[in-house]
């Protein structure tokens, strides 16, 4: 849009330039441009010192230890361009990354099944009740998501509030448990990740002109047809936020499998962490992380390229 | 004693100190989740990093930084710990959190000590200082609580600590016990001085398990234990196993090792391993999750003394395994010489009494004990009654006998030990 502005800006300015022929505009011009681009600066100024200190940094100390090699007990680790430490890296958790994938996508999957009806039934029809309703979502995440974790573990204890209960009614065997197997972790995940993926899906549907929908309507399109058609379509900028937001950091996650799973369901998060936290191998943990860094950025690309955003986009203000 | 809990803080009750001496480990899971990359990502290590870009090649067997320390010391001491690893106090003047023992100590030297209990995790502090060690920096710090293992170890062997004086440290001659003095990860103590300890062994609930678990190889049995229902601590794993075989873990090579990962790899096959854990395995105990797991002794004492909870924990037949937490001197510090002060001051009797009131650890100074057990008798109510449990527990007091039984870990000195190490170990709780 800003830059729509300018251009149309800058092209009405030209036309003003070619009727007079004078300089004094095109200084003009240049002032606006000049003070445009100070006050652009200034605005972003905050947010990108933020972004070099919270973001470029550690990324930058990160890549720079992952090219780093040496030993822990002879002298430390030093920089030597350790490209190897990449290969070694990936060799040694390919498994763990394809499990954390697999995890991620099959989570990510469940809350856009969960989270997609509930926003869109929030944003159509929740009326006044909206805020509140979208209020209670959010509720349980003013809690830590280690506790929230942790306290999955009591809920879902092999003796616990839910399955002890059952068992007690003889609904379930006794050697029942789902706790320290990938459904717990699966499902932990999907837990932990809903409001990232319920906001964005809630705020594209709330945005859609519901006109819109009535005119389908009009033109004999079905309820379903008028989702499939109009609806869904105008979603997918929300449905791609959804994906990106859950999907990436769902597969760097290791707490869900440290407190709900067991040594069956390691994934790569974990990996780096033991890496880091007891085999002090500093080194080989950065490269495995920038690995899942650049895996994740190709990931989300190809969803980019896959959902479209700009068409999409582009659809949605039509 | 000038500064007795009491004197300090009157409002003082005896369920705070319970909740005050549960094990550190056990609460330290939470915030290493939350903050261990955070902390290494600290701004100063971020500048080492960028700036001291120190020539490899000093590695190897360099001898630790040395310092005179019949210097005069510095005015402030900037001391790293764990958490809840020290005696604390409310100040009835100003309302903060004081030490009484360090107080105590400010008081009679005129040093000021600055402490920190910013530790969570051995490999994640050290990772921390590792820029400013490597740059032959002050990392901040004058004094550091790291436990023996490959931290330690490397913090000895590549001269980033400051060799310690073996002539200044009268009270630590006079008063530390036998197990903290010479230890085999640092011969003749010269650098480093045990700060409190403790034992790994097993635990069970008692209305889990058909009769009591004496042996690891019990932790095989469905019999006796069910089926998934057995934890296992990944870092100590091996050395207890290794204690369980009949092997004596100093004298340990990679044939034992692959023995020690033989036996967990049938604790797999046995369909009793639940899970292996880093530090996390109290939550899944105390949810009945588990019937048996191996375990910090001060973890399921402390339910089962303060909360009369139906636990046990035991020293297996074949041993249990010892580790310190050691304080250091890094080197380059500001006041190695104020440090070396400090570290000799806790093992004045009526300090380290102080501290282990509160922390309910294995003192380094076996007088304490008396000492617990006087300040019962001066004592009335359940306050009494707790103080004389903790005189007479034995695993905080561990005679000769029980010692026999509980060695140190296997000290890895070299990174090829450490990796052969880690190529056998790693990959089981992995998969």
């Amino acid at each position: 849009m800003p830059q729509d502005q300018s251009k149309d800006l800058a092209l009405l300015t030209a036309a003003v330039a070619g009727q007079s022929g004078e300089e004094p505009p095109k200084r003009a011009d240049q002032f606006l441009a000049k003070r445009r681009s100070r006050v652009a600066y200034g605005i972003l100024a905050p947010g990108g010192i933020y972004l070099m200190l919270a973001f470029i940094v550690p990324l930058i100390l990160v890549v720079y230890t992952s090219l780093q090699s040496g030993g822990l007990l002879s002298g430390g680790y030093q920089f030597t361009w350790a490209f190897e430490n990449y290969a070694d890296a990936f060799a040694s958790s390919k498994t763990f990354i394809a499990r954390a994938l697999l995890y991620s996508a099959l989570a990510t999957v469940l809350t856009i099944l969960l989270a997609y009806p509930m926003a869109y039934w929030i944003a159509f029809y929740a009326g006044r009740w909206k805020s509140t309703l979208f209020f209670l979502i959010l509720v349980p995440f003013f809690v830590s998501f280690v506790i929230r974790t942790v306290q999955w573990n009591f809920i879902l204890a092999d003796d616990g509030l839910l399955f002890g209960f059952l068992k007690d009614l003889g609904l379930l065997p006794d050697n029942f448990r789902v706790l320290a197997g990938p459904v717990a972790v699966v499902a932990g995940i999907t837990y932990n990740f809903l409001p990232f993926t319920a906001l964005p899906l809630y705020v594209a549907l709330d945005r859609i002109d519901k006109g819109l929908v009535e005119a389908a309507k009009d033109l004999y399109a079905t309820k379903f047809e008028a989702f499939r058609k109009v609806v869904l379509p105008l979603s997918f900028p929300g449905l791609f936020a959804a994906l990106v937001l859950t999907f990436v950091p769902a597969t760097g996650d290791y707490v869900n499998s440290s407190v709900l799973g067991s040594n069956r369901t390691t994934m790569v998060g974990q990996v780096i962490q033991t890496k880091f936290l007891t085999e002090a191998d500093y080194p080989e943990a950065a490269a495995l992380s920038v690995i899942l860094m650049i895996g994740m950025l190709v990931i989300a690309l190809a969803y980019a390229k896959v959902l479209g955003t700009e068409d999409s986009t582009l659809a949605a203000a039509a | 004693m000038t500064h007795d809990r009491k004197d300090v803080d009157p409002g003082f009750s005896a369920s705070l100190m319970r909740g005050m001496t549960q094990r550190r480990v056990s609460r330290r899971d939470l915030i290493k989740y939350g903050g261990a990359t955070v902390g290494t990502l600290s701004l100063a290590s971020i500048l080492a990093a960028c700036g001291g870009d120190t020539a490899p090649g000093s590695g190897g067997q360099t001898s630790g930084a040395t310092v005179d320390f019949s210097a005069p010391p510095g005015d402030t001491i900037n001391f790293a710990n764990w958490p809840l690893y020290i005696d604390s106090a409310k100040d009835p003047d100003t309302g903060e959190r004081i030490h009484p023992s360090l107080v105590s100590f400010t008081e009679e030297t005129g040093i000021a000590v600055n402490y920190n209990d910013e530790i969570q995790a051995n490999a994640s502090f050290f990772g921390e200082l590792l820029p400013q060690l490597q740059a032959e920096q002050d990392t901040g710090r004058d004094i550091i609580v790291i436990t023996n293992g490959r931290e330690f170890t490397a913090l000895t062997v590549n001269g980033w600590v400051t060799e310690l004086d073996p002539s200044m440290r009268p009270n630590f001659d006079a008063n530390a016990a036998s197990w903290a003095k010479d230890p085999d990860y640092d011969p003749g103590n010269k650098y480093s001085m045990a700060w409190q300890s403790g034992l790994t062994g097993i635990g069970y609930l008692t209305e889990k398990v058909s009769r009591p678990v004496t042996t690891m190889d019990d932790l095989m049995n469905p019999d006796i234990v069910g089926t998934s229902s057995v934890g296992m601590i990944t870092g100590d794993m091996p050395d207890l196993v290794m204690i369980n075989l009949g092997i004596d873990p100093a004298s340990s090579g990679p044939a034992e090792w692959q023995e020690a990962a033989d036996w967990i790899q049938m604790l797999k096959d046995s369909g009793t391993l639940r899970k292996f854990y880093d530090q996390g395995y109290i939550d899944d105990f105390t949810a009945g999750n588990l019937a048996a797991s191996m375990a910090w002794s001060g973890d399921v004492l402390y339910y089962k003394i303060w909360e009369n909870k139906p636990y046990e924990w035991v020293v297996p037949d074949g041993g249990a395994l010892l580790w310190i937490d050691n304080m250091m001197i890094p080197a380059n510090s500001a006041n190695p010489q104020g440090a070396y002060q400090l570290m000799d001051y806790v093992y004045l009797p009526e300090i380290a009494q102080m501290i282990t009131e509160w922390v309910a650890y294995m003192s380094p100074v076996p007088a304490v004990q008396d000492l617990i057990a006087q300040h019962a008798t001066e004592e009335s109510g359940e306050y009494a009654a707790d103080l004389a449990d903790m005189a007479e527990n034995p695993l905080l007091w561990p005679d000769d006998a029980l010692l026999a039984q509980t060695p140190f870990g296997r000290n890895l000195t070299t990174d090829e030990e450490r990796e052969e190490w880690d190529a056998i170990f790693v990959p089981i709780s992995e998969t």
